[in-house]
């Protein structure tokens, strides 16, 4: 019998000219629809401050984006900058070292989960407000109260995504481990360390998301710098030109860190290929 | 030369909130397999298989009774080939293969692309196992098996998710590869025909997992599926298939 040492028909990748055509389509039409979504924005904006608010309550896009310029260009932006993102460094990095701790510890400890599980829901029933006001109060404004008022805030949230990414850690794959006589320690390197980076990275993802909010909300009560702070000069100022255009800073940088820090760490977590061909994968 | 002994193997599940009943899926299995053989397990749902499986792959203990995979004497290295191919999703090909290899080495690396040469996958040794088709990422659990020169090699139902097309060319990988290698085999299935066409030995369990019958398969090597010889005893196995459950049925009648 002769065998074929090529790779066989049935080894070509599956996805057929439809499917490729059906997804390439849906992209473009996503991107398309994105577009599609800015453009009505700015219309409804430019409708809301030329027609309904008026210019000085509301003013339209093209002097916030120069405003937006402005402030870039201009004196102490990159000072300001930077002491509002120290802050949410620090506060997203206790956050998700905690949140991983007690991630994995409720992830493998029932009676943890059952302790941890209490705090939680009294951390998270907190407003958050009060929590920032009370941090500020027992640890100041300008030194650490911030940051522990972001870490405090962010890891319950942060510590039950972890816990439930490490709880998907598919069993099958630690069985096949086993059964090739794949050691605890291999384990826990091969299969367990790698399956939790997914949840891991969403952990991050969500700590630095609440922690700008925590920080720039801790930095209007009580701050003499950072981004907060001029968010709250200019509505003191009556300068909502200023307000839209810092809090669309805000915005882009957020922007800029979720597509090109988080993604490009999922992607490289993943092997490029990973994310973006497992949806396919599951349709098949 | 590797011994798979299994000594009145029972196991019984116990009750669970889902399935409130104890389930036993093995009833006191006795069997032996000696040597460079394939033997095929068969049997329908329920009969125990992939239990029995797993108790001589040793990711399952037994409730009752003996099992020893030995190599001369000494405890044997076991391959598995799972029903689904179980690669890890963040590793490519390749390195799925060498996290199965105790040592790190280009001779390892060497022995790697060898397997998944002998699987028709060489090309694709640097993708990952979402960028393969199902088949492919079977082929890789097989070469992967086979890399870590197993005494005993366990194969349970690997074709059983695929389609007749895919199922057929994998079978014909597998009778390659082991006519390359020889390893003891213990193969899973619920098919007569890729029983006859892979084994040199049929063992059949029945429902409650009791072996019920052994049937020996000498037949000359490749075999193919539509051979008169191979139809022949699939023919007889299903006989006697039908005899087992005519006798479940009356064990049935008298209880």
């Amino acid at each position: 019998m002769a065998y074929d040492t090529s790779v066989t028909p049935d080894a070509v990748a599956d996805l057929s000219a439809r499917e490729i055509r059906r997804s390439v389509m849906g992209r473009w039409g996503l991107r398309a629809g994105v577009v599609i979504g800015w453009m009505a924005f700015i219309g409804v904006w430019y409708v809301f401050s030329g027609a309904v608010l008026g210019t000085q309550q509301l003013p339209p896009p093209h002097t916030v984006a120069a405003e937006v310029w402005q402030v870039v260009t201009g004196d102490g932006f990159g000072t300001t900058l930077w002491a509002s993102l120290f802050r949410v460094i620090v506060g997203c990095t206790m956050a998700l070292s905690a949140s991983i701790v007690l991630g994995m510890v409720i992830a493998y400890s029932a009676w943890w989960r059952g302790l941890l599980g209490i705090l939680t829901r009294f951390f998270v029933s907190i407003p958050t407000v009060a929590l920032a006001i009370l941090a500020l109060i027992l640890f100041g404004a300008s030194g650490l109260g911030p940051m522990l008022t972001a870490a405090l805030v962010a890891t319950p949230y942060v510590m039950s995504s972890v816990a439930q990414g490490l709880t998907r850690v598919d069993r099958r794959l630690i069985v096949m481990s086993e059964s090739f006589g794949r050691t605890r320690s291999q384990i826990i390197t091969g299969v367990l360390l790698p399956s939790s980076v997914l949840a891991v990275i969403g952990g991050a993802r969500q700590a630095f998301a609440l922690a700008w909010r925590i920080t720039l909300l801790t930095e209007v009560f009580a701050s003499s710098d950072g981004v907060g702070f001029q968010i709250k000069r200019s509505f003191e100022s009556y300068d909502v030109r200023g307000l839209l255009a810092w809090t669309a800073l805000f915005i882009g940088l957020m922007f800029i860190f979720e597509n090109f820090v988080f993604r490009q760490l999922e992607r490289r977590a993943f092997g490029g290929a990973h994310v973006s061909l497992a949806t396919a994968e599951s349709t098949r | 030369m590797a011994t798979i002994l299994i000594e009145n193997l029972t196991k019984v599940y116990p009750p669970t909130p889902t399935y409130p009943q104890q389930v036993q899926a093995l009833g006191g299995v006795s069997m032996s397999v000696t040597g460079n053989v394939f033997v095929a397990v068969l049997g329908p749902s329920g009969s125990g298989k992939t239990t029995l499986l797993n108790i001589v792959a040793g990711v399952e203990e037994p409730t009752a009774g003996a099992v020893r995979v030995v190599q001369d004497g000494v405890p044997a290295q076991v391959g598995y080939v799972f029903q689904e191919p179980r690669l890890l999703p963040w590793r490519s090909v390749l390195d799925n293969m060498l996290y199965v290899q105790n040592r790190k080495s280009d001779r390892s690396k060497r022995e790697a692309e060898f397997y998944l040469s002998m699987v028709g996958l060489s090309d694709v040794a640097h993708l990952y196992p979402a960028q393969l088709s199902a088949g492919m990422q079977q082929r890789v659990g097989i070469a992967r098996a086979f890399l870590v020169n197993p005494d005993v090699l366990l194969m349970d139902e690997p074709f059983s998710h695929m389609d007749a097309l895919t199922g057929r060319s994998l079978r014909d990988y597998l009778q390659r590869i082991w006519a390359h290698t020889r390893k003891t085999a213990l193969f899973v299935t619920h098919d007569v025909g890729e029983a006859v066409e892979l084994a040199d030995r049929i063992l059949m369990l029945r429902p409650g997992g009791v072996v019920f019958d052994d049937i020996p398969v000498n037949l000359p090597r490749p075999r193919r599926p539509d051979d008169a010889a191979v139809h022949a005893v699939e023919t007889e196995v299903l006989r006697r298939f039908d005899s087992m459950e005519a006798a479940v049925r009356f064990g049935d009648q008298r209880n």
